[in-house]
């Protein structure tokens, strides 16, 4: 089992399958999973943008907004798609005009 | 506690411990990774050189350098278990008594050796 | 009914002490300066930074009653600790240059009643001040020094005694250009907004806001004292103006002491107005000192997530405790060491205004975040207000120091 540090992963560039950059991590979106021994928070989703310099400023939903209102591409990961086997080096698993976006 | 988003919801936000004191702020979140199993939020990270790292490198080696010459052996984090999350609102209660933390070192350090020594260090509401 | 009765009682005395608490050595020194070199006609300054900081301090408690967070809280929190080390080096930085003047203003005041030099007063000053935040609760800090700061009203009286031409006062409200030296001018406009629109004092008064437990029934109480309060302190700064056009521009004096100050209450006023001045410098730099102690306590304190409250005996927030103590006496020792306060006063309001956008430019941003304001976010006008904050905020900081070298003198 590995672990990685949340603020390394923020910020990060993620690539798809082609080496292409989708974006910059911003968020990560966790729930509630229910075990027998007790219930742990995983994270379900990754929100990834194209905008470097924010993710710097640790997101808020400014942040997030302002890349709608600047027109530029928001992606909302899901954890299946994202390859973490390098954290330094986040991929999603399929081609970027295969990703769904919020927009 | 519903859906959370680690960054907006968690990191940096305050930390209360059972007591409802202040213990200083989610200064880092370590993320358990398994192959085919999505991300565990495992472990709350507080002060110490996560704070210093994430500052900027001239504090990290700051920090490093001050520790050094005051001979702490420890890095200073404190590390809780996400799962001792007791609420997440404005601020995270974590089920942990403060006082057994390592990055609050300094604050009994204070306490103990600086003041408590000086009059009317205990006059105050409780 | 209590209840009310305590949110509206809340609301005098924060009017009482936004009057008593808006004069401090640097509103004295720059209104005096700005008096003296150019008559009346800087009194639109005065106006643009009393409205800046009545605007902003109505949003710092409004952030707190609404979001039950401080406005430091929120910087480290929506901007994360990259971001918030920039405006936290920053305000600690001008925080403790205006403490160490302010420590000057109190043992300068107490020099000019016992002849004694102001350097061996600094110590002792420090020593009160430190022993009242020590054993005392937010509100004896809060209200105390405030409350006897009402003395400043002499500045209005001795005003009203030298019979300006209220006509022009009224004019000089109106921006106007200089009519001679321009780099001395806008020096001195600069100087006189950052000396109304400290971030300590909306730092001050977030953190106050959580220490008296508001919640959104304090939001329109909050509204009236942060807006009378302020602007009656604008008043008295305006009658400090006032005055020294009157007394000090006809006779050309160069303001580089506080003797040369106490003339603006001594003329009108005769030997009753330099008591008046004495205790007026003494007991408003007073105030000023226990509230920025605190302010540079509180900063540290929310931004790293330690424990803090002026209520807490000081073995339950040893942090805290210790940082008001160490700034105290580090700057106690400045004045011990020679320092002129009159020079550092002015130099501190320039770096001041030159700081503001760190502190001002977040604010547009968390107080139209829904998620830390949710129904009071600010309307258009508040907004406005902000956006012209701002843009001032960046110009000064332009200006600032090009302006220190060119009309500093």
């Amino acid at each position: 089992m590995r672990e990685v540090r949340l603020d390394r992963l923020v910020g990060r560039t993620v690539h798809d399958v082609d080496g292409r950059s989708v974006g910059h991590i911003h968020e990560l979106h966790a729930e509630i999973e229910l075990h027998e021994h007790g219930n742990e928070y995983v994270v379900v989703a990754f929100h990834v943008g194209r905008l470097a310099l924010l993710p710097s400023m640790a997101a808020s939903r400014f942040a997030w907004q302002s890349l709608r209102f600047l027109g530029r591409r928001r992606y909302i990961i899901p954890w299946q798609l994202m390859d973490l086997s390098d954290p330094l080096q986040p991929r999603v698993r399929c081609a970027l005009e295969e990703l769904p976006s919020p927009d | 506690m519903r859906g959370l988003h680690l960054v907006h919801d968690v990191q940096d936000a305050q930390l209360l411990d059972r007591h409802h004191d202040k213990i200083g702020r989610v200064d880092g979140l370590l993320l358990a990774l398994e192959d085919g199993r999505p991300p565990r939020v495992a472990t709350i990270l507080v002060g110490g050189r996560v704070r210093d790292e994430r500052i900027g490198a001239p504090v990290r080696w700051f920090m490093q350098l001050l520790r050094t010459l005051v001979d702490v052996k420890s890095d200073g984090i404190s590390r809780i278990p996400f799962s001792a999350v007791r609420e997440i609102s404005h601020v995270v209660e974590v089920d942990v008594d403060g006082a057994d933390l390592a990055s609050q070192h300094v604050e009994r350090w204070l306490c103990d050796h600086v003041v408590r020594h000086i009059p009317g260090a205990y006059i105050g509401r409780q | 009914m209590a209840g009310n009765v305590k949110k509206w009682s809340n609301a005098a005395l924060g009017l009482v002490c936004g009057i008593g608490g808006f004069l401090e050595i640097g509103s004295i020194a720059t209104a005096t300066q700005a008096g003296a070199e150019f008559g009346v006609q800087l009194a639109w300054v005065v106006a643009v930074g009393t409205i800046g900081l009545a605007v902003l301090m109505e949003m710092s408690g409004r952030l707190a009653a609404v979001s039950k967070r401080t406005y430091t809280d929120l910087l480290r929190e929506r901007f994360g600790i990259r971001f918030f080390t920039a405006p936290l080096v920053v305000v600690l930085i001008v925080s403790l240059l205006a403490l160490a003047a302010e420590i000057g203003g109190v043992s300068t005041a107490l020099q000019m009643a016992t002849g004694v030099s102001l350097r061996w007063w600094a110590l002792p000053v420090a020593f009160v001040a430190w022993m009242l935040l020590w054993r005392g609760t937010f509100t004896v800090v809060e209200q105390g020094s405030a409350i006897f700061g009402i003395v400043a009203i002499a500045f209005a009286v001795g005003a009203w005694k030298l019979h300006p031409q209220w006509n022009e006062v009224g004019a000089a409200l109106v921006p106007s250009r200089p009519a001679h030296d321009a780099a001395r001018y806008w020096y001195i406009a600069v100087s006189v907004v950052g000396a109304s629109v400290s971030p300590y004092l909306f730092i001050f008064h977030s953190s106050g806001a959580i220490e008296d437990a508001w919640d959104t029934e304090y939001v329109s109480v909050n509204r009236l004292s942060a807006v009378l309060g302020n602007l009656f302190g604008g008043g008295l700064s305006i009658a400090v103006l006032i005055c020294a056009a009157m007394v000090l521009a006809p006779k050309h004096a160069n303001v580089d002491s506080f003797d040369i100050i106490a003339q603006t209450l001594a003329t009108p006023l005769g030997r009753a107005g330099l008591w008046f001045f004495i205790a007026t410098l003494g007991i408003t730099c007073f105030g000023a000192t226990l509230e920025i102690a605190l302010s540079v306590s509180y900063l540290l304190a929310q931004g790293f997530g330690w424990s803090w409250s002026e209520n807490l005996p000081p073995a339950r927030n040893a942090r805290f405790s210790m940082a008001y103590t160490v700034s105290i006496l580090a700057m106690a020792l400045v004045m011990v060491a020679g320092i002129d306060p009159l020079k550092l006063t002015t130099v501190t309001m320039v770096v001041t205004a030159a700081s503001l956008p760190l502190t001002i430019i977040p604010m547009l941003v968390l107080m139209n975040d829904t998620d830390v304001m949710s129904a009071y976010t600010n309307g258009w006008v508040a907004n406005a207000a902000l956006v012209a904050l701002s843009i001032l905020s960046a110009v000064l900081f332009v200006v600032a120091v090009p302006l220190q070298i060119l009309g500093g003198g």
